[in-house]
This record gives C-alpha cells, sequence and structure tokens, in this order.
C-alpha cells in the first residue's frame, strides 16, 4: 500500500512537471530550439497567481485562466525578443537567449518580490481525500485533473483542429508551411506562448505546497529536458511519460533509498539514454533541435 | 583682443566657479565622511536570504540608532555559497579600513570566511551557530547567538522534559549547519535516553518535495519530528506535512522564527510546531523586546525575529566599545574578547573562545496566529548535558 501510494504522490508532482515538459516540446517542435526559460515560466506563473490573489481577491475559478493568459503574454513576448531577431542564426543561439531571458525574469522577480520563497493559493483548499487507505491532498488533485485536463486538451487542438493542422505543419517544416500560406511566425509566436501558459499553469499549481522562489526554475527547466531527453526529442506523448517516469523515479529511490541517491541515479540514467537510445523511449520526429 | 578677453574672462570664471566647487565638496565630504568602515557581509540572495535579511536588518538598524559613532556600511551579498562568501569578504575588506563586519548566519560560508578575516585581521561579528567556527581557535570570530552545543541541548530537553515525547523522527539537511546540528542533536538525545523511530540527514537545500521523506515518517510510528535544517527545506516539510494529514508536535531550529518563514503558512498549519530561538523579540515578553520590536516594524514594516535581534546587538556592542575607545580593528577584537554588554535579547560575554551567548528560547505557535509565544526558557548551566 505504501508503494502505491509513493506511485499516487509522484503522479502529481510528475503531472504538473509533464504540463512544463509539454510547453518545452511545443516549441522544440514549432522551432527547433530549446527554450531554457521554461522553468522561470512555471516561477512566473506562481508569482503571477499570488500577485492576482493578494491584489484583487480573484475567485479560484477565474485565477487559471487569468494566469494562462498573462503568461502566454509573456510567452508570445519571449518569442518577440529572443527568437525572432536570431531564427536564422545557429539554434545555439537561440539557446543561449532564452537562457538569458530566464535570468532577466529571476531578477524583475527578485526585484518584483524579494528573494525569499512565497506561498501560492490553494486551488481546492486545504486537506486530505482518502479512499480505500489511500491518501491524496486537495492541492495534488487538483495538480492531476487540472493537468490531465490541458494535455487532453492539447491533443484535441492538435489532433482535431485547423490550427492544430497548421501549428503541426509548422513544426515539420516552416519554410513549406509559409510558402502555402501558412502565417508560420504568428504559429510560431502562438505556440511560445501556449507553452509559457502551460508552465504558468504549472506554477500556479505548484507555487502553494512547493513555493516560489526567484531562482526555482531553474531545475524546473533540467527536469524539462530531462523528461524529453527520456520520453523522445519532439514527442507530446514521450514528454508526459518522461516526466511521469521521473517523478515516480524519484519519489519511490528517494523513499527506499535516499534523496541523494534518487537524484544521481536520475542523471545516470539520462546518461544511460545518451549512450544507449539517445532518441528517447518514443521515436524523435523533428532532427534540428540545439 | 576684446573678444579674447571674454572668453578668457568666462573661462576664469568657469576654473573658479570649478575650484569652489572641489573645494566645497572635499569640505562636505571631510565633513560628512564616516569616522568607521564597517561592512555587512551576508547571504542577500539564495537559499539562505531568509535568514541572511534578518540579520541584515538588525545590523542596519543598530547602525541607523547608534548617536556617538559615525560608520560607513556598505552591504555585501555572499549569494549563500562559500565561494560567493569568502569573495565577497575579501572584497569588503580589501580597503584595509573595516574596523569590523558583521557577517553572514550561514556556517558553511562563516567557514570560508575565517581565514580571508584571519589574513585581514578583522573580527567578525557573526550570528552563525556552526559549533566549529568558534572552536578552532580563529581569535577574530564572534558569536552573538549560543553555539549550536548548546543551543541544541535546549532542543532536545524541551523534546523529552517538557513535551515528554518519546519516539522523535530526526531530520537534518546536507549543509555544514545542518550535519551539525544533526549530529549535536543525536548526542543529546542518547545522553537524555531517547531512541529516535527515524533518521535522515540527506535532505539537499534544494530538496521540493518531502514526500518520501513524510512517508517514511509515517511508516517509522514517530510521535513528533525534529528538524534541523535550514528554512527552505524546512518550511516545506511543515507545510508538506500538515497537507498530508499530519499533525504531530513539529519542533525545529530558529529558521522558521522569521516572519518571511512563518508567512508562507496560514496559522493553522504552525499549531503544534515549536522552535529552539536565541530570543523571540516578537513575542515582546520585556519592555525592552517591546520597544525594540515596534521600533523594528515600523523600520522595516515586518515583525521582528531572534537572529535580526542578535545580529542588532551584536552591532551595538561593537559601536559602544568603538565610542569608548576602540579605534582600530585590533583594538575592538580585544575589547570584545573582554568586555561585558547588556543588550536588548540577553547579557553578552565571551567564553574565551568567541561565544558571546548563552541564552536560548523555545517558542511554540498556538494555531492562530503567526507570532510565536515563549515555551520556555534555557540560560547558563542548563545549557550543558553531562
Amino acid at each position: 500500500m505504501t508503494f502505491i501510494q509513493l506511485v499516487l504522490s509522484g503522479l502529481a508532482l510528475g503531472a504538473a512537471y509533464a504540463l512544463v515538459a509539454l510547453g518545452f516540446v511545443f516549441i522544440v517542435n514549432a522551432t527547433g530550439a530549446v527554450n531554457f526559460a521554461q522553468g522561470d515560466f512555471v516561477m512566473a506563473g506562481g508569482y503571477t497567481a499570488i500577485f492576482l490573489t493578494s491584489t484583487f481577491s480573484i475567485p479560484m475559478v477565474l485565477l487559471l485562466p487569468l494566469v494562462a493568459v498573462i503568461t502566454f503574454v509573456m510567452g508570445v513576448f519571449l518569442a518577440l525578443i529572443a527568437y525572432f531577431p536570431l531564427m536564422r542564426r545557429p539554434p545555439a543561439t537561440v539557446f543561449i537567449s532564452t537562457l538569458l531571458c530566464g535570468m532577466i525574469l529571476q531578477n524583475l522577480f527578485l526585484i518584483g518580490f524579494g528573494p525569499q520563497a512565497k506561498s501560492g493559493p490553494a486551488l481546492l483548499g486545504t486537506g486530505m481525500l482518502r479512499f480505500e487507505g489511500l491518501e491524496i491532498s486537495r492541492q495534488s488533485l487538483a495538480t492531476i485533473v487540472v493537468a490531465a485536463a490541458l494535455i487532453g486538451l492539447q491533443y484535441l487542438i492538435f489532433a482535431r483542429t485547423q490550427i492544430g493542422r497548421r501549428l503541426r505543419a509548422t513544426a515539420e517544416d516552416r519554410d513549406m508551411a509559409e510558402a502555402v500560406g501558412i502565417p508560420a511566425k504568428k504559429l510560431i509566436a502562438v505556440t511560445f506562448g501556449i507553452g509559457a501558459s502551460l508552465a504558468g499553469i504549472a506554477g500556479a499549481l505548484l507555487a502553494n505546497q512547493y513555493f516560489v522562489s526567484p531562482t526555482g526554475g531553474i531545475p524546473l527547466s533540467v527536469f524539462a529536458y530531462i523528461a524529453v531527453v527520456i520520453g523522445g526529442w519532439g514527442s507530446l506523448a514521450g514528454a508526459v511519460l518522461g516526466s511521469m517516469l521521473i517523478s515516480i523515479f524519484q519519489v519511490i529511490v528517494s523513499a527506499y533509498v535516499s534523496y541523494a541517491v534518487a537524484t544521481g541515479a536520475l542523471y545516470a540514467a539520462v546518461l544511460l539514454i545518451f549512450l544507449v537510445r539517445p532518441q528517447g523511449i518514443f521515436s524523435e520526429r523533428v532532427q534540428r533541435r540545439a | 583682443m576684446r573678444r579674447n578677453s571674454r572668453h578668457m574672462s568666462t573661462r576664469a570664471r568657469f576654473l573658479g566657479g570649478a575650484t569652489g566647487a572641489l573645494v566645497l565638496l572635499t569640505i562636505g565630504s571631510a565633513a560628512f565622511a564616516a569616522d568607521y568602515y564597517f561592512p555587512i557581509v551576508m547571504p542577500i540572495t539564495g537559499f539562505m536570504s531568509v535568514e541572511g535579511g534578518s540579520q541584515r536588518n538588525g545590523a542596519v538598524m543598530a547602525f541607523e540608532t547608534a548617536k556617538n559613532v559615525s560608520v560607513e556600511y556598505p552591504i555585501f551579498d555572499t549569494g549563500t555559497s562559500a565561494a560567493g562568501a569568502a569573495t565577497a569578504l575579501d572584497k569588503a575588506l580589501s580597503n584595509g579600513k573595516a574596523i569590523a563586519a558583521a557577517t553572514t548566519i550561514f556556517g558553511t560560508e562563516m567557514v570560508a570566511m575565517m581565514p580571508v578575516a584571519q589574513d585581514y585581521k578583522v573580527p567578525l561579528l557573526t550570528i552563525s551557530g556552526l559549533a566549529k567556527i568558534t572552536e578552532s581557535g580563529n581569535p577574530y570570530i564572534f558569536r552573538f547567538l549560543p553555539n549550536d552545543r548548546e543551543i541544541k541541548v535546549a532542543h532536545a530537553r524541551y523534546v523529552k522534559e517538557k513535551l515528554n515525547l518519546q519516539k522523535p523522527a530526526l531530520i537534518g539537511d546536507t549543509t555544514a549547519y545542518g550535519q551539525g546540528g544533526f549530529k549535536l542533536l543525536r548526542e543529546n538525545f542518547d545522553k537524555l535516553g531517547i531512541k529516535r523511530v527515524f533518521e535522515d540527514s540527506s535532505i539537499a537545500p534544494d530538496t521540493k518535495d518531502m514526500t518520501p521523506l513524510l512517508t517514511k515518517v509515517k511508516e517509522s510510528g514517530a510521535d513528533s519530528i525534529v528538524l534541523h535544517t535550514v528554512a527552505a527545506p524546512m518550511a516545506l516539510i511543515i507545510k508538506q506535512a500538515r497537507a498530508s494529514g499530519m499533525t504531530i508536535p513539529i519542533i525545529t531550529s530558529s529558521s522558521l522564527v522569521e516572519p518571511t518563514a512563518t508567512a508562507l503558512f496560514d496559522p493553522a498549519e504552525l499549531a503544534n510546531v515549536c522552535a529552539e530561538t536565541p530570543s523571540a523579540p516578537e513575542a515582546r515578553a520585556t519592555p525592552e523586546m517591546k520597544t525594540w520590536a515596534d521600533a523594528y516594524k515600523q523600520r522595516f514594516g515586518i515583525e521582528p525575529d531572534g537572529l535580526a535581534l542578535g545580529q542588532y546587538d551584536s552591532v551595538m556592542m561593537a559601536l559602544k566599545l568603538i565610542s569608548e575607545g576602540a579605534k582600530t580593528a585590533e583594538d575592538l577584537g580585544a575589547a570584545l574578547q573582554k568586555a561585558t554588554y547588556k543588550g536588548v535579547a540577553m547579557t553578552y560575554k565571551s567564553n574565551g573562545h568567541g561565544d558571546m551567548a548563552h541564552d536560548a528560547d523555545i517558542v511554540c505557535w498556538d494555531g492562530k496566529s503567526r507570532v510565536p509565544g515563549i515555551a520556555a526558557h534555557y540560560a547558563g548551566s542548563e545549557l550543558v548535558l553531562k
């Protein structure tokens, strides 16, 4: 029963990681570049939630949509300043530019909110839900439900809608997409927006029990990167699966061995994947990447 | 010619004005120049920023309060790293003017700073609890917080004697501070005959998910959680323990007794939580504490804590000794070794090794307010276990 309880706990954190990794993959697919400001958008979402609830007494039902919209705009802005001016340069240039934007965001958080950690609002209130000997906090349940809904929604959008098809076409071959009349640049900006928005929602979900701090996004960017390496570059399903695997692996190894071993083993596993199966669990769809 | 003469006249007026301004500036600088240089070198960013912010506030308040001594007190950020601390202190002392420095609470950083202090022969006034910093023979270290060797006695005794708990889960982090306190608590629990049902000192300060740890604590049947960690993992452990329905007592080290840390919680989440602290000015238990705490709150807009008060008292003691005749870093170091000073929190006197503070409080939260009350006070021989 303890093992199942640990898996359940790992799922909640993995669901939030999955949102971060999904946004990461969207941008990789659309541009071929890695967005290393993704973790900082998680913090941006958390800080936005804290600001909105403390300043305007926003009802919880409106909080996530508002966070999504605000971080979407931030993501589009990131595309305008860190991607489009450099899009014809080598992919590493964009990687560095997003990293720099992440650092700028960290310093803005520092100026705006101070260096100390902050706790965000609890979306479903506090307390535990119990079922058949298993228990889960309301906040963790909210994280799983929201993440599942968003993952399902993005699948529907990409698989069943015209904009989804255009986004995929842009990801496959930007120049060809433009040649057939698809506004590729606008769609890339939208992709940055969606990626940031998913990270922002993850931040709003995590801010209550995991807090936010100016540099708290750095490890999340690394986790997103690892999830994508494990799951497979360019694979949306792989990003979700990779996130879940990382989270459950860490929870279980930390519980049965130690935190230090869990962290070391995770990085060793990534190294092994680089050596043995560099394409990840799911095969690579997009070759060009930073 | 006339034009040239007018030009000369303009230039002469300009030069005269500039010279006059320079003279005024020099006179002004002399008039307003500080008599002493006393840098503040603390973790303003990074995972110790909560603690560092408190001690910086305490030091700043002391400098602002001082009336008889004019001091320049630039602030240097260590960034919560050993290398950053050594570099920042070296930069702070490199002009050769410092009479002393108010330095980091973080033991790991203090260890890195100690050789720098020895090189420059400048006293460091710290509130770091790490036992070994005053046990290594460095004559420039002065600690205005009880040595962990003493305050961990209060921590362990409160668990055993006041709460009557017998099966604690003991948790430490991987910092030098966390490891040192964890070891001392183990020794003290052994002396008090308390067997831990669970121990873990492998929590990295940047660990976010405490679920595995708390699951093991639950499985162990622990009747309490005893924490000795820096603020970041401590707050997450308490937050996630309460969110997972664990209501057992949690007795922590002093990092929790800071308004920026308690602001992370709803008051109800702090029910059944206690912490050791050198003092608890936020409880306003004495008229002096109340006056000081009110002034602090007015100055910084937040409740004070024992760390801020410890650093305040340290700087005030140094300023008093300076005003009484300690004109150099060497004079001040010698005076700090001998003097007795009655501060707001307690009376300070060196034990010969630079340990100036020998009092400790245990504070507890009632679940209704973020301001704790004093539950126990330990001093002198009460802080020694044989």
